[in-house]
């Protein structure tokens, strides 16, 4: 289960005959349960056109993906074989930008559109609200306001809300913390790492801040030209990879590191990958 | 010469609490300002009041010495190029190279000269083999930078980048920073809004928001290390200081590498 692409390629067709190819020969495995994955790249790498396969909004031109079970190819999706709701409902898509698609009269009528959508009854649904709109980091206050109203970080935590009241087993945020203040972005970032980690859940991020990555991904996948160029461990693909070739960044924190390394003359044992541990070691340094 | 000169300016929607209040503010040509402030600050709608697609509630803002009113305003559009955070929303043209000659084509250029320049910025963006493409075609940041590239194509004197590379990857960031850079060497006034110190401190001034009001304005470098007025707008400060101000709650007494992250945050 879970979900997994096989050989994957994606077109999309534009004005010339040829089309752009948008992922090229993606074979990938992300578990049901448990994961906090980052994905990273360029702009225009198909990190987007990437997590639109994993809700079933895009289907493959060729090749296969296997959402929870549910084989999505170009067969399966002309032939009307899948039910599409499911897959919406247990894997939540936060898109770019999704304070945009707020349109209902209060935040509560916005939050609950989804789940009812879903069959979740209006008492239940508006129940799930009042927890939710906390976990965002807003209050019950706000379930009776008008989402045009609120600033650009607020309309963002309600749109996320949306998702959540769905109750999805799988939670995929395209740049959801782009255009947020730092004191937002981290409590933004808490949340997430929270629903992955009380919740158990499998959160997926895709992000351009490579310092979110190095702080809390447990994996990373990194898109170039329309290839996935890796899967694994955050901490090998800043330091072992060729990562300005991918056009990717050193995080803050591994630069400093870094910077008073060579300052030192000398390694640390191990490289910190929170501003505490780096504080720690600081300590141990000799005059 | 001042660019923009705001004066007494304070604005709000409907019938709600003001967004900005008793905001002053004078910046000279060729001055590169940066605005910072938590989400909800008031930062966008004080960009959008300098280029008159809000209205003032009280106060004035004059623009190269011309004051903001519904005859001027389209004047005054000629000299204020904005690029805004979503590209979604400024995408017009049906190609890349529609979409960057929309602009010109309001400004009335020679076509000779519009061709030339369309190539000049799209190359400049890194977009020179895009420009036969349809915007679905291209991805967030892609189109971003096509947005940055009709607004330098407009040559306006003043360039406003309202959290215009929040969207971008590092490589297409450090693009847009070098092409500030450049922008102020030609004598641009630039207003840059955004959330990072890194960004803030190429420029020379930065207007710190709270809750629709200036809290401090300052040299860039001073309120680089001004923690205080950072966290009150739920900003923070350079990582190097912020370990720094750490070590020394702790009677750290390593002084090598406290001067070390001193030298670290300022050569960013």
């Amino acid at each position: 289960m879970g979900i997994k692409f096989k050989r994957v390629d994606f077109k999309y067709q534009g004005f010339d005959e040829k089309g752009y190819l948008a992922l090229s020969n993606i074979n990938l495995s992300i578990k049901p349960t448990g994961e906090f994955i980052t994905l990273i790249g360029e702009t225009g790498s198909g990190k987007s056109t990437l997590v639109q396969h994993m809700n079933a909004l895009l289907t493959p031109s060729s090749g296969e993906v296997d959402i929870l079970g549910a084989i999505i190819n170009q067969e399966s999706i002309k032939k009307k074989k899948i039910r599409l709701n499911p897959i919406r409902q247990k894997v939540g898509l936060v898109f770019q930008f999704p304070e945009y698609q707020l349109f209902e009269e209060t935040v509560l009528k916005d939050i609950i559109f989804g789940p009812k959508n879903y069959g979740v009854s209006e008492q239940e649904a508006t129940k799930r609200a009042k927890e939710i709109i906390n976990i965002v980091g807003l209050n019950e206050s706000y379930l009776s306001r008008s989402p045009f109203n609120l600033s650009g970080g607020e309309k963002k935590r309600v749109s996320i809300a949306g998702i959540l009241a769905m109750d999805p087993d799988i939670l995929i945020l395209d740049e959801p913390t782009s255009g947020l203040d730092p004191v937002g972005r981290d409590e933004l970032l808490k949340v997430f790492f929270d629903i992955h980690e009380k919740l158990n859940k499998t959160v997926i991020i895709i992000t351009h801040d490579m310092n979110t990555v190095y702080h809390y991904a447990k994996r990373v996948l990194v898109m170039r030209d329309s290839y996935l160029v890796y899967d694994g461990d955050p901490v090998d693909l800043f330091t072992k990879k060729n990562i300005e070739h991918w056009n990717l960044d050193t995080p803050d924190l591994l630069k400093l590191t870094y910077e008073i390394e060579d300052h030192l003359k000398k390694p640390f044992k191990i490289r910190p990958r929170t501003q505490a541990q780096l504080l720690e070691m600081l300590k141990e340094v000799e005059a | 010469m001042n660019s923009i000169e705001i004066k007494d300016v304070s604005f709000q929607y409907q019938s709600n609490t003001p967004v900005l209040q008793d905001i002053n503010l004078t910046i000279k040509k060729g001055e590169w300002v940066t605005i910072l402030g938590h989400n909800g600050s008031g930062k966008s709608t004080l960009s959008k009041l300098i280029i008159g697609l809000l209205k003032a509630k009280t106060g004035q803002i004059l623009v190269n010495g011309i004051e903001l009113n519904p005859e001027t305003v389209q004047d005054i559009r000629q000299k204020v190029g904005i690029v805004f955070q979503n590209p979604d929303n400024q995408f017009v043209g049906v190609t890349v190279r529609d979409d960057i000659a929309f602009g010109l084509e309001n400004l009335q250029v020679p076509r000779e000269d519009m061709v030339e320049r369309i190539e000049k910025y799209a190359k400049k963006v890194n977009m020179s083999d895009f420009l036969n493409k349809e915007p679905h075609a291209l991805s967030g940041g892609q189109k971003q930078r096509v947005a940055i590239a009709g607004i330098l194509a407009m040559n306006t004197d003043i360039i406003i980048f309202d959290e215009a590379t929040s969207m971008l990857d590092p490589k297409g960031r450090n693009m847009v920073l070098d092409t500030m850079k450049q922008l102020r060497s030609e004598g641009k006034t630039i207003i840059t809004i955004t959330h990072t110190m890194k960004e803030a401190l190429l420029s020379d001034r930065i207007v710190v928001l709270k809750q629709g009001r200036i809290l401090k304005v300052g040299n860039s470098k001073d309120i680089l290390k001004d923690k205080e007025t950072l966290e009150k707008s739920n900003l923070e400060m350079l990582l190097p200081l912020r370990i720094l101000y750490d070590l020394e709650q702790t009677n750290y007494s390593n002084e090598r590498i406290k001067n070390l992250l001193w030298e670290l945050s300022l050569s960013v």
